[in-house]
């Protein structure tokens, strides 16, 4: 015990007596400082990134058919992953949930859907081809009258409008002989003679209009929608982040969407309103101003550009009332909207605040915000898994978002559909279809030829093979025709859980009891798998993320090399230099072991000296980085973006401290300390009194 | 002497692969070729056709479909009627001037679709189906004389004239010398690269009294994808009629009537 508190003595005293010490000590300050810091933080990403994916989609493990090629990828891959089917979910949601810790199961299968709205004038005209329809079907109403009345005078209005463009072109260039004939069509579609005689042939005028006019406006609407088919009442019991922004839940049983507020707010949002928002939110929460932002000016100049999805909502009525809102609001005596509009979007720092509010008080309310509303049924079509698209008509809901994570793309990319609607995009095919697909293929007899064999098969025979009469057939119309579907009304009814559990699906998340247990729990559904057949392959959460979930470890990883090629640096530096000291205490060494120290008190000495300069720095190090968590935990870190936002499970990320990190920063310095140390030292051990005293003279 | 002098000649011809007796065929030669073409498949009065379309993919069920084809080509009119399988049937394009629109029964909807579209989720597109109008859309380039199995063709590069929506800019033909028909073509991405390479091997000839001359079709069509290998379409016309259609065959409100 004495003799420790000499060696600790001696270790103090030469703690700073070289300038070399403070190199070292330096080198492993930093290195804890940024192991302590960065793995602390890295460990609280993962634990709120484990919250976001578990929490907005994935579960804590996912199951899919063993016979898939590809891997599950929850938040999107390159390309398209092929996961096989699992042909009856009800057969592995009963095996699963007899497992302990199971509990619950919830089908899914993601999907992408594309939603394609024709442009301004196709959708107006669809509209009126509606009301013309309702009225040969008898309906005579008022209501009905007024309706078509309003929807003739906002087409001739966009007719007006296309008018101007091509005049306004005309101005600019020389007109081809196509823009002349299209001037003539449109000269045509606005007068009085075609609308006063629009009601003796209503069919025939929206031909005109839909086939002669409407082609003239590129301005369709197009959008691409993540989605997840699932049973939606199980989603919503299970995931419990997951609330109601607009609209209502889906009808327990009934066919219907739920749509992300995250793709909501970025796609089906006018995009002048939405870059209105981007501006304002940039402003108050990242403090930007616009005088000295590029994007917010990109976003500016944007809005002043693009107003025709303003002006072309607009009927007569409309169009004047805006004029004089903006005459009025500005002030200004200008008469045309095209050039209002732009002055009052052309914001800045000083007015944005107050023609933010009056867009929205004044303007908002004379146009449709949204492209549809919660209530409102959409088309949305999908490639099938046979290659062909498919369509349904399905009713929006609402939308929903998942607490915490309202501004993160990640977790909102993917919005809800009922599983018969997602199992009718899907196309599976059922026995019946392909043995239908098998019987036209026979009756047909055609002969399969290979492409590299085809030019010598099809073109080898006699020279006049390729030439024959044909002969005039009546087509029996009546036959080929019968085949044709009506529409199925049956489809909008409430299923039943049995018809919603029995039948395909691409995946299935399941929440856990006990997360903790998510590796015997795997094993155990692996095991079911086996006995009943089910060809479950079982992923955690963090591989069915794809990409995302390994994000953390491959960060995790850099940060782990850095840390040790800075160690490894530190351990030379660190043996060089106690090298260098022992040489230069040679004499001091030599005396103390002429008057009676023996090896085992220098070696001792050396390592001591040396473990003491790594803890005294490394524990600095590991309280200063401590100390920056607290600081940060205190006050969070920004998500400076959406992705961020996803990782840190939320706006900010609060860190905590980490046992961990303190441990097993004091343990590698130990080790390297000691390590380091150990050669100096046995080299220190090998000093002769006599060889001391000599060196010395 | 004269011998060598004559294997020289031939032999640095050959080097450079100019063919010494090929005939190179004039800009009117080739307008006149195509002219041939698309009045040979033109119809004066209303077609309509039967026909049998399958895609076959790689680790995919056959695609497999059957359609009612009209055309009224001096209106410039087509519609595709699907009637198997009958998943299918219902669904239809209609061409009336530049729009094609597609109509899907199940959802009573009609969206507009450009000359690119997959008809019915295959290889095949609108052009396959329709009358021909080469001459008004493209431009001819003579590339040369070849051997299509036992066949000797003319090999034209067609580039599409500006301003003129087709599904492909540039197409290589090789025409039949006796019969004038077009046995093969590919089609190009404007980038150059390959899309599709199509086979003609079957015509067919049938007497349109409308036309009092022959009324041309290809009676079977085999297309290769070139960027996706291994998937192909086959087009079979069964059976074509010649008769009158009823006059407001080619409106949304017919296509529409027939599936309510």
């Amino acid at each position: 015990m004495n003799q420790f508190s000499v060696l600790l003595q001696i270790a103090f005293r030469n703690l700073f007596a070289n300038f070399l010490n403070i190199v070292i000590g330096a080198i492993v300050f930093i290195g804890t400082l940024l192991f302590v810091v960065g793995s602390s933080l890295l460990n609280n990403m993962e634990g709120a990134m484990s919250k976001s994916i578990i929490g907005s989609v994935a579960g804590n493990i996912q199951v899919y058919s063993d016979k898939s090629k590809d891997e599950l990828s929850l938040f999107g891959s390159f390309g398209a992953p092929d996961i096989a089917d699992i042909p009856d979910f009800s057969k592995i949601k009963s095996a699963l949930m007899n497992i302990e810790n199971i509990k619950s199961v919830i089908p899914m299968g993601v999907n992408n859907a594309q939603v394609a709205y024709g442009n301004t004038l196709d959708v107006a005209l669809e509209k009126l081809r509606k009301t013309v329809n309702q009225k040969n079907k008898g309906d005579h109403s008022d209501a009905l009258r007024r309706t078509m009345e309003s929807y003739k005078s906002h087409i001739r209005q966009i007719v007006s409008v296309i008018q101007g463009d091509l005049r306004n072109l005309s101005a600019l260039a020389k007109l081809q002989p196509s823009d002349k004939e299209n001037m003539a069509t449109l000269k045509k579609a606005a007068s009085e003679q075609f609308w006063n005689s629009f009601d003796a042939d209503p069919l025939g005028h929206l031909e005109f209009l839909e086939n002669k006019i409407a082609y003239l406006l590129p301005d369709s609407d197009f959008y691409n929608i993540g989605y997840v088919g699932t049973d939606i009442d199980s989603f919503k019991n299970n995931f419990d982040r997951m609330e109601i922004v607009e609209g209502q839940m889906v009808p327990s049983g009934q066919r219907g969407m739920l749509l992300s507020k995250f793709v909501y707010e970025h796609q089906f949002k006018l995009k002048t309103a939405h870059r209105l928002d981007e501006i304002k939110e940039a402003m108050e929460n990242k403090h930007s101003a616009i005088a000295r932002d590029p994007n917010l000016q990109f976003l500016i100049k944007q809005n002043k550009t693009q107003t025709r999805e303003i002006i072309l909502q607009l009927d007569p009525v409309s169009t004047a009332k805006m004029r004089k809102a903006l005459q009025i609001y500005l002030p200004s005596a200008e008469k045309d909207l095209a050039i209002l509009l732009p002055l009052f979007l052309d914001v800045n720092d000083k007015n944005f605040i107050d023609r933010y509010n009056f867009f929205y008080s004044t303007i908002a309310p004379m146009i449709e915000l949204y492209r549809l509303r919660p209530g409102d049924a959409i088309t949305i079509k999908a490639y099938t898994k046979s290659g062909f698209i498919e369509s349904v008509n399905i009713k929006v809901y609402g939308t929903f978002q998942f607490k915490g994570l309202e501004k993160s793309g990640l977790a909102g990319g993917l919005s809800l559909m009922d599983l018969m609607s997602f199992r009718d995009l899907y196309g599976f095919l059922t026995p019946e279809k392909l043995a239908e697909a098998k019987h036209l293929e026979k009756a047909a007899g055609v002969k399969i030829i290979d492409r590299d064999k085809a030019e010598e098969e099809l073109f080898g025979g006699a020279w006049d093979s390729a030439v024959s009469t044909g002969s005039q057939t009546d087509i029996d119309e009546k036959k080929e025709l019968g085949m044709i579907r009506k529409k199925d009304s049956s489809v909008n009814r409430a299923y039943t859980q049995s018809e919603i559990d029995d039948g395909v699906v691409i995946n299935a998340a399941i929440i856990l009891k006990d997360p903790s247990k998510i590796k015997e729990t795997m094993k155990q559904i692996k095991t079911v798998s086996d006995k009943n057949q089910l060809d479950l392959r079982v992923v955690t959460w963090q591989k069915a993320a794809g990409m995302i979930g390994q994000f953390v470890l491959v960060a995790k990883v850099i940060l782990y090399l850095v840390v040790f090629i800075i160690f490894v640096v530190a351990l030379v530096i660190i043996n060089n230099a106690v090298m260098m000291a022992t040489l230069q205490r040679v004499q001091e060494i030599g005396t103390m072991r002429a008057i009676g120290a023996g090896r085992s008190f220098v070696l001792a000495m050396i390592l001591v000296e040396t473990v003491l300069l790594g803890l005294t720095f490394g524990i600095a190090g590991t309280a200063a980085g401590s100390l920056i968590i607290k600081v940060l935990g205190h006050n969070g870190i920004p998500a400076m973006n959406e992705f961020l936002y996803f990782f840190f499970s939320g706006p900010r990320l609060y860190p905590a401290l980490g046992v961990g990190s303190i441990v097993w920063s004091m343990v590698i310095i130990f080790i390297v300390t000691i390590v380091s140390a150990l050669y100096p030292a046995i080299i220190a051990t090998r000093v002769s009194p006599i060889t001391a005293m000599q060196s010395e003279e | 002497m004269k011998k060598n002098i004559l294997t020289t000649i031939i032999l640095f011809a050959s080097f450079l692969q100019i063919p010494v007796y090929a005939e190179t065929l004039t800009k009117e030669k080739m307008v006149s070729i195509l002219k041939g073409i698309d009045m040979r498949i033109r119809s004066s009065g209303d077609y309509k056709s039967l026909v049998y379309i399958e895609q076959r993919e790689k680790g995919k069920p056959d695609l497999v479909r059957e359609a009612l084809v009209y055309r009224r080509d001096v209106d410039q009119k087509l519609m595709i009627l699907f009637t198997k399988p009958r998943t299918e049937s219902g669904k239809g394009y209609l061409r009336i001037d530049k729009n094609l629109w597609f109509y899907d029964p199940t959802v009573g909807k009609w969206e507009r679709r450009t000359d690119r579209e997959r008809i019915g989720g295959t290889d095949s597109r609108r052009q396959d189906f329709d009358q021909s109008n080469l001459a008004e859309e493209y431009d001819p380039e003579f590339i040369g004389e070849e051997k299509l199995g036992n066949y000797n063709v003319w090999v034209l590069k067609l580039a599409a004239k500006p301003g003129v929506d087709v599904a492909y800019p540039v197409v290589k033909y090789w025409i039949d010398k006796a019969t004038g028909n077009y046995l093969k073509s590919q089609d190009f991405a404007l980038s150059g690269r390959l899309m599709r390479t199509s086979y003609n091997p079957k015509w067919q000839k049938l007497f349109s009294e409308s036309k009092k001359a022959d009324l041309w079709y290809a009676q079977e069509i085999r297309i290769y994808d070139e960027i996706d290998k291994g998937n192909s379409t086959l087009i079979l016309i069964k059976s074509v009629d010649l008769q009158e259609l009823p006059q407001n065959i080619f409106t949304k409100a017919w296509l529409e009537s027939k599936s309510r």
